[in-house]
């Protein structure tokens, strides 16, 4: 058995571990709510304007088909957007384990936002073309970089991390063509804005133009600020976790160590009561 | 073309992502675009425009609103105006 004072300076760095995985799980616990209220209004804000956006009577899916940047190779981009930093738990492996499971060297290239992943590709040896850092910001992000570093390809699919509940975080794709090009098809008739009935300054034309990677950049900002929560929320779970652990191993030290004294005080007990009948012994053969 | 009732008040909804700058009944929203200066004021037509930055003044039955732009999009669509701002 390990001595009490070994047992009890364990004890004490497990202690330390565990007030500071408290801290990070407060920390945590304090952003996931704070980044939840900001993704709820800023997507209220992007089905207002999508609803606008849908309203043009251009069919935005043909504008994006005919980007004049395209490639002839028709090349795939993945944009996969983990966190900046560590200590997020296994949502990023996660990302990294399904995007791997479509992705083609030849024929895809990767664009990696956040720090976390760029590293985690590295390790495996998987090549990308773009690392962008994410501030660790509850901010709109300036995605128009990634726009540029993206528009080249014929297909755009970003994975990214979503939240479902505190507990539970997923993994999720999305075309970023395909879907501004889903906006033009599910438009109610009452709704749709032609050059009859609209006045357009300066023009329809340059306005569906701006619109278009307007709309591309939001619903790239919006999948950074769905990831920015899912991470919080899967950190603030590996944090419980972690002092969790810390909780039950501080348990065990202490039963440990009181074990340990306990043991301890048995044995020098037993060294007296030793020591005494032998005393007693030699004042009888005295 | 719909029938635009010219005494009505403008329904004015303007927003950024994170942000409401106003939300309500108007008489008049300012602001500039390529082409310069303009007001809506309610009966406007049907306006769909790229904003240039600077001011946008909302004109309420109190005191005006104002708030600064860096980028935007203006919607009017039957007394209904939409403001986008800074995306």
């Amino acid at each position: 058995m390990r001595r009490p004072n070994a047992i009890q300076k364990e004890s004490e760095q497990i202690a330390t571990v565990q007030d500071l995985t408290g801290v990070f799980e407060s920390t945590a616990s304090t952003q996931v709510a704070k980044v939840k209220d900001k993704a709820q209004l800023a997507q209220e804000f992007f089905e207002l304007l999508w609803k606008r956006y849908s309203s043009l009577r251009i069919d935005p899916g043909e504008r994006i088909g005919e980007r004049d940047n395209v490639e002839e190779s028709n090349k795939k981009v993945f944009v996969m957007i983990s966190a900046e930093a560590g200590l997020s738990g296994d949502i990023d492996q996660r990302l990294i384990e399904q995007m791997l499971d479509n992705y083609d060297g030849k024929t895809t290239d990767i664009v990696v936002l956040g720090t976390h992943g760029a590293q985690q590709l590295q390790q495996k040896g998987i090549p990308y073309t773009h690392h962008f850092t994410v501030p660790e910001t509850d901010q709109y992000i300036d995605v128009s970089p990634v726009i540029s570093a993206v528009s080249g390809y014929a297909s755009i699919t970003v994975y990214y991390e979503v939240y479902v509940s505190l507990g539970v975080q997923e993994i999720q794709t999305i075309d970023l063509a395909a879907r501004i090009k889903d906006m033009g098809e599910d438009v109610d008739t009452d709704d749709i804005m032609t050059s009859e009935d609209t006045i357009f300054e300066p023009s329809l034309e340059v306005i569906a133009t701006q619109m278009e990677r307007t709309m591309m950049a939001l619903a790239l900002s919006q999948t950074i600020l769905e990831s920015t929560l899912a991470q919080a929320a899967s950190r603030f779970n590996a944090m419980a976790g972690a002092k969790k652990r810390a909780e039950e191993l501080h348990d065990l030290l202490n039963m440990e160590f009181h074990h340990a004294k306990r043991s301890e005080s048995d044995r020098r007990m037993r060294e007296i009561m030793i020591s005494l009948k032998k005393k007693k012994q030699r004042a009888r053969m005295a | 073309m719909k029938h635009k009732d010219d005494n009505e008040d403008l329904s004015v909804i303007a927003r950024g992502p994170f942000d409401i700058y106003y939300e309500g009944a108007a008489k008049a929203v300012s602001a500039s675009n390529a082409v310069g200066q303009f007001d809506i004021l309610p009966g406007h037509a049907d306006f769909f425009s790229v904003l240039d930055p600077g001011e946008i003044t909302v004109t309420t039955s109190n005191k005006p609103v104002t708030f600064n732009a860096n980028n935007g999009i203006i919607t009017v669509r039957d007394n209904e105006v939409m403001l986008f701002i800074n995306i």
